[in-house]
């Protein structure tokens, strides 16, 4: 049986016609939420400055006079809002000159719990020393809550001692522009360490839009009648968590079995420790309001009036949720609609709200592999960017066929044959074979006119003229342009006066404009 | 709504857009003391590091075994490892060994007796006695 949506030469002469007369106008708006100058604001909002930090103060250091970090330091003596800890922390060495202070060396997450409520130096002798002198006492010190140690930043020396990274990085052929330390920090989930400048998250918030861009405009510039729901399916095939997990696990990259500072610099690093039971239980009480901290709060959607639990029609999935059509969690949710519409503000996503909590293998592989394309953007650009799209996302195989479900696919096939002003849809018996016995077969074809729509087989009538229409329903839907045809509005960053790469200025691509399908049928 | 969709996930084709060799990890294995190593103590010393630097994909790890035979063991993307006793062996041949572990997808070794595998479906579309011409006759 040949399936007809795979053949462009036998389409009947009144579809062809339809296809030459140009349709620029399309119902969907995916492309203003995706908009890639929304994204350049983004991007210059979210992604903070990417410098490494300081990992420890020596000696050398205090030449003259005691160190006096400011007040909120975070980079060598701790967060003063993290409580003590049980780490016997070394005291500063305090040498015999008073103005002489120096710290040694120690690991971070030493230095980090090392205070206890202050920063000042002058008082920490007397806070590590009652620290230690409870540990003397051989009693475990109290405390306040379960504490997860902050992590170590994603530092040049420690990435370039890894050769798990450095392997992972010839391995997906990477460019040179890509640092090391950066791979490494790609790496690094939120729920293990939570300071935005070292953790991915503001890459992953980066790399999931340019993947969406990317994947949504593809697809709508190679199948232009593709109806929403299809759309959104075949954006989840290709750059949806369970996908790009997968990628992750053929990339060869491994998850480490628990973060830490001792782990190599190429594994993925993620909290993950809670239990099914802990989870189930943590959205049940979620549910019923019973936790009060800031954590627990049940995250926002964005949408308007979210507490009635509106219809979610396509339309509004388009506006309100992410490029796969579910609900996003994290945003704030404001009633009232602001004058530039709703997509200004759903734009923006307060990551931090959900940063800490535990999460789960499949998630924080997805967010790597956002993760290190959004690094690739920044350090190598849009070309690069593009390069690796095609060759790590578009290459994979999905029949786009399949992702249909069609309900009453005769009644939209007649609604389709209106809508374009072909002949009505007939069904019509080509061949049969043994109607009698208990197995029979029957061969159906959709005419409209005298162009033959669809075909399709089955072992009743019934059945088989609904294949048929199905059938017709798809080669409809999957029409594609010649590939010569095809121009991403992509493939014209670059060219113009705001040049973002040397490269990109030698490329000279004539703009061609694609044809847009007004959409699917609505009944 | 006339029109729902079914979640899928697409699948890879290694090769098909970037490859990604199947070769994670190359362990050495040798012995101070014993003369099977002799080998691969000369290769580690010689040829090693070229070895290292025309494939930075692949991790290498170098570790003593003592007493025991020298062994190049490969470990594979997907999960699978392949160990090769290269006792007694020269350079060259250890050096054609530790290729032949970078060259392996991992799989066990199976016999292929259809070279050609797809996705993809039938062009043609498989035969059918109800689209003759004249009708089938058997």
């Amino acid at each position: 049986m040949r399936t007809p949506w795979n053949t462009k030469a036998r389409r009947p002469s009144s579809f062809r016609s339809r296809l030459i007369e140009p349709k620029i106008q399309r119902t969907s708006g995916i492309l203003s939420l995706c908009s890639l100058c929304a994204l350049m604001v983004h991007i210059v909002a979210v992604i903070p400055k990417m410098t490494p930090n300081m990992i420890a103060v020596f000696p050398f250091q205090f030449a003259g006079c005691a160190y006096q970090p400011p007040a909120g330091d975070q980079t060598c003596f701790g967060n003063p809002r993290l409580p003590s800890s049980s780490y016997s922390t070394r005291t500063a060495a305090s040498n015999s000159s008073s103005c002489r202070r120096a710290v040694q060396y120690r690991p971070q997450w030493q230095c980090r719990q090392q205070l206890h409520s202050t920063s000042r130096l002058a008082s920490a002798d007397a806070v590590t020393a009652s620290m230690e002198l409870e540990l003397l006492d051989g009693q475990a010190p109290l405390r306040s809550a379960p504490e997860r140690k902050p992590f170590p930043a994603a530092s040049e020396s420690r990435a370039r001692s890894s050769a798990k990274l450095a392997a992972l990085h010839a391995r997906l052929a990477l460019p040179a522009k890509l640092p090391l330390s950066t791979l490494a920090r790609c790496l690094i989930d939120a729920s293990v360490d939570p300071r935005p400048g070292s953790n991915n998250a503001s890459l992953t918030i980066l790399g999931q839009e340019l993947l969406g861009y990317y994947t949504a405009e593809w697809l709508i510039c190679h199948y232009p009648r593709l109806p929403m729901p299809v759309l959104f399916a075949a954006q989840h095939a290709y750059v949806g968590n369970t996908t790009l997990a997968n990628l992750r696990r053929e990339w060869g990259v491994e998850a480490a079995v628990a973060p830490g500072l001792e782990v190599d610099a190429g594994l993925l690093q993620f909290t993950a420790n809670q239990s099914w039971k802990e989870q189930m239980e943590r959205q049940l009480s979620r549910a019923k309001g019973e936790l009060t901290d800031t954590d627990s709060q049940p995250l926002g959607t964005g949408r308007s009036n979210e507490e009635w639990r509106y219809r979610r029609g396509i339309s509004s999935r388009i506006v309100y949720d992410n490029e796969f059509g579910d609900l996003v969690e994290g945003r704030s949710i404001d009633n009232e609609p602001s004058p530039e519409g709703p997509s200004s503000s759903s734009m923006v996503q307060p990551v931090h709200r959900t940063l800490g909590n535990p999460t789960t293998v499949e998630a924080a592989s997805a967010n790597f592999i956002r993760a290190l394309v959004g690094a690739l953007y920044l350090h190598a650009g849009l070309q690069q960017t593009q390069k690796f799209h095609a060759s790590h996302i578009l290459s994979r195989h999905l029949q786009l066929h399949t992702l249909f479900n069609f309900t009453h696919p005769t009644r939209d096939l007649s609604r389709l044959c209106a809508r374009e002003g072909f002949e009505p849809p007939v069904a019509r018996l080509l061949s049969e074979t043994g109607r009698h016995s208990r197995s029979p077969v029957f061969v159906v074809g959709v005419f409209s006119g005298e162009d033959k729509l669809g075909e399709g087989a089955g072992s009743s009538l019934n059945e088989a003229r609904v294949r048929a229409a199905a059938a017709a329903l798809r080669a409809w839907y999957l029409y594609s342009p010649p590939e010569d045809d095809v121009k991403v509005p992509s493939c014209m960053l670059g060219t113009g006066s705001g040049a973002i790469g040397q490269e990109e200025t030698e490329r000279k691509v004539k703009w061609r404009s694609q044809l847009v399908d007004v959409g699917e049928i609505i009944t | 709504m006339p029109l729902q969709a079914l979640r899928t996930v697409s699948k890879g084709q290694n090769g098909v857009g970037a490859f990604i060799l199947q070769c994670k990890r190359l362990d050495f294995h040798y012995c101070d003391w014993a003369g099977s190593s002799r080998g691969m103590n000369a290769f580690l010393k010689s040829e090693l590091a070229a070895f290292a630097r025309q494939n930075p994909q692949v991790e290498i790890t170098v570790s003593p075994r003592p007493g025991r035979h020298p062994v190049v063991r490969g470990h594979y993307i997907n999960g699978r490892e392949k160990a090769i006793c290269v006792r007694n062996m020269a350079i060259q041949e250890i050096l054609q060994k530790a290729l032949l572990l970078r060259n392996a997808s991992g799989e066990k070794l199976k016999r292929v007796t259809k070279p050609v595998k797809s996705l993809n479906e039938s062009v043609r579309g498989i035969w059918s006695p109800m689209h003759e011409r004249n009708g089938f006759k058997i």
